[in-house]
């Protein structure tokens, strides 16, 4: 038995190990990318730098918006953790308790079919985008391929009931817009899984591999436990930074600018879409954000649901602790593009 | 970070979110209250794991390193280098394998919202954040209003009482007084004079999605911002009743401060505090 696969929890040394993920197995060892170890540092800096900038200014001389801000951070932190813990308690039970071949019988064996059929099973997982980060990097753990589950990772915060519903409360009386929410997210899922496959490289994911599966001689409970610990304490640090970057944005940013940018069609569209990112809004609650954004066209707002489950602070920041920078970077930005796109398209038809 | 940091961090996370949502209300300030059953199974999740990780002897530890398998038929191959790191080669082992006793630095930023929460919890949204929203607007759903109960003076929404004003094509709110509760933001344009906003901010999610609605109130001088206060008063002519020309202005006859109610982030009717 040859220890060749040493690992390492930062990102910064770390030789990548080609068996991390079955598809890659005859590619060489790749070798990862160096970031400064004190990288999380530097986006925390991102995050909270405009920010106090602002206020040092003294544009806000009270202190108001300092307190504005604590309470959005934590709001979005007390909102996201109960749906960040079920889905890191989900992706530890699915590493200690199920077998991996559970997965290669339930998904068709070619990953270009694995990835559509994967986007629809986004529906089982009720929660927002916190909870199926965790969960999608381990099913990858566990042999599934990457594609397939970036479907799911994408699908699963737009596609499932909860949010249907929501969104169907939000805007009574239009069920084209739940309709073309509900495709232009798994069309969107669908069309980065394959795009995954066509341009995806393997050294982009980080070797972070915390997980094995059951081994023989040990306790599953432990294992469980260990993982699920792990995985939180990992993914809830991430989830603080992604909501302080998004606070920053929601203080600094007035509502009263969007009138500014509601006239233009196409322009709506891209500061609906770029809206989205920033606010980092839980999916469970976005439509009713969109709701509120009467002066945009019912394509901008349906960009606005599209994009926002799948690319915001808080999502991105989560990826490039679970992920790595390297990848959170490349396939957030693809995925705006592809959903602002097939956004446009299927709002263009439906609505 | 170290195992008995974690212990700490998730004891403290735990009980801060315990603290916000069994012991208090302070959850209230973030989140909607249809989010406590979840609040309270995840403090007490997180309380169970800090037990957990405190209980479980440090020699478990290094049996947590490990390697990895490789791939969908791991579990039949993983025995080799299993058997291998379960006889806990010490020095060994911190070469090889992950061990789940470290956790990124990233983690230590945990310890500020579970501190934030148990000592120093920030305040509800207020005036500051409604001043610099644009109004929510109020849906124009259904076309048909019911009559106005008789009582005098009408406890309304701020809502409703907008709805009914740009709305209601019957006038029924014509010479009615109406009482409406909701908290003082200042106005801060030029032509406000000496009107300002009694203001409710209402929430779809949490304080994120926070979005207001607002009603000018006329004829007394404003009161701080972020004063909670029930306002007596009828509606302020400007416009024609009934049309969307109709300002949601409110003449007011009396002002009354009162305690910020529990469901402070929506637009209901007041609930009293319960503490």
């Amino acid at each position: 038995m040859q220890k060749t696969e040493v690992l390492a929890e930062e990102p910064g040394a770390t030789p990548a190990d080609p068996a991390l993920s079955p598809a890659a197995a005859p590619a060489g060892p790749a070798p990862a990318r160096e970031w400064p170890r004190f990288w999380p540092a530097l986006l925390l800096g991102a995050a909270v730098l405009p920010g106090t900038v602002v206020f040092v200014l003294g544009r806000w001389s009270d202190g108001q918006a300092l307190q504005a801000w604590r309470t959005v951070c934590l709001a979005v932190t007390v909102q996201a953790l109960p749906f960040l813990l079920l889905g890191t308690a989900l992706s530890g039970a699915i590493n200690a308790f199920v077998p991996a071949h559970v997965f290669s019988r339930v998904l068709p064996r070619r990953a270009a079919l694995a990835v559509p059929v994967a986007g629809v099973a986004g529906v089982i997982l009720p929660g927002c985008e916190c909870a199926s980060v965790p969960v999608a990097n381990s099913l990858i753990n566990r042999g599934v391929t990457p594609a397939a589950a970036f479907a799911f990772l994408l699908s699963a915060p737009a596609v499932n009931p909860v949010v249907l519903t929501a969104t169907a409360i939000a805007f009574p009386g239009s069920p084209a817009m739940v309709l073309a929410r509900l495709l232009a997210s798994l069309v969107t899922a669908a069309a980065m899984g394959w795009l995954w496959l066509l341009l995806g490289r393997e050294e982009w994911l980080r070797p972070a591999v915390r997980h094995t599966g059951h081994r023989p001689g040990h306790s599953r409970w432990t294992e469980f436990r260990r993982g699920f610990q792990h995985d939180f304490l990992h993914a809830g640090g991430f989830l603080v930074l992604g909501a302080m970057a998004a606070a920053t944005f929601n203080v600094a940013v007035p509502r009263t600018v969007l009138d500014a940018f509601s006239g233009s069609p196409w322009l709506s569209v891209l500061f609906l879409a770029a809206l989205a990112v920033l606010l980092a809004v839980c999916s469970e609650a976005d439509a009713f954000v969109a709701a509120s954004l009467t002066g945009f066209s019912p394509l901008a707002r349906l960009t606005f649901m599209v994009v926002g489950p799948m690319v915001d602070l808080k999502l991105i920041a989560l990826q490039a602790g679970t992920f790595g920078r390297a990848f959170a970077a490349r396939f957030s930005a693809a995925t705006a593009v592809v959903a602002v796109l097939v956004s446009t398209l299927v709002g263009g038809i439906l609505l | 970070m170290k195992r008995p940091l974690q212990v700490t961090l998730l004891v403290l996370s735990g009980l801060g979110l315990l603290h916000a949502s069994l012991f208090t209300d302070l959850f209230l300030r973030y989140v909607k209250e249809g989010m406590r059953p979840l609040l309270i199974a995840s403090g007490v999740l997180l309380l169970l794991l800090g037990i957990a990780e405190a209980w479980s002897t440090p020699a478990e530890a290094p049996s947590a390193r490990h390697g990895h398998d490789h791939g969908p038929d791991g579990d039949a191959r993983s025995d080799g280098h299993g058997h291998d790191s379960g006889q806990g080669d010490g020095g060994h082992g911190h070469d090889h394998g992950h061990d789940h006793s470290t956790v990124p630095r990233v983690a230590w930023l945990l310890f500020l919202p579970a501190l934030s929460l148990l000592f120093y919890a920030p305040p509800a949204l207020g005036a500051y954040t409604a001043s610099r929203e644009a109004p929510r607007a109020v849906a124009s759903g259904e076309r048909r209003f019911d009559p106005l109960p008789a009582t005098s003076p009408l406890p309304m929404t701020l809502t409703d009482f907008t709805r009914r004003v740009r709305q209601d094509r019957s006038r029924a709110l014509a010479g009615r007084t109406v009482l409406l509760t909701g908290f003082v933001t200042p106005d801060t344009s030029d032509k406000g004079g000496d009107t300002w906003y009694l203001t409710r901010i209402i929430l779809s999610c949490c304080a994120a999605d926070a979005q207001s609605v607002k009603v000018r109130v006329h004829g007394t001088p404003a009161l701080p911002g972020d004063t909670w206060v029930a306002v007596t008063g009828a509606w302020h002519p400007g416009g024609t009743l009934g049309t969307a020309s109709a300002g949601a202005d409110l003449d007011a006859r009396a002002v009354r401060r009162i305690e910020r109610p529990v469901n402070g982030y929506t637009d209901d009717l007041p609930l009293v505090p319960s503490r």
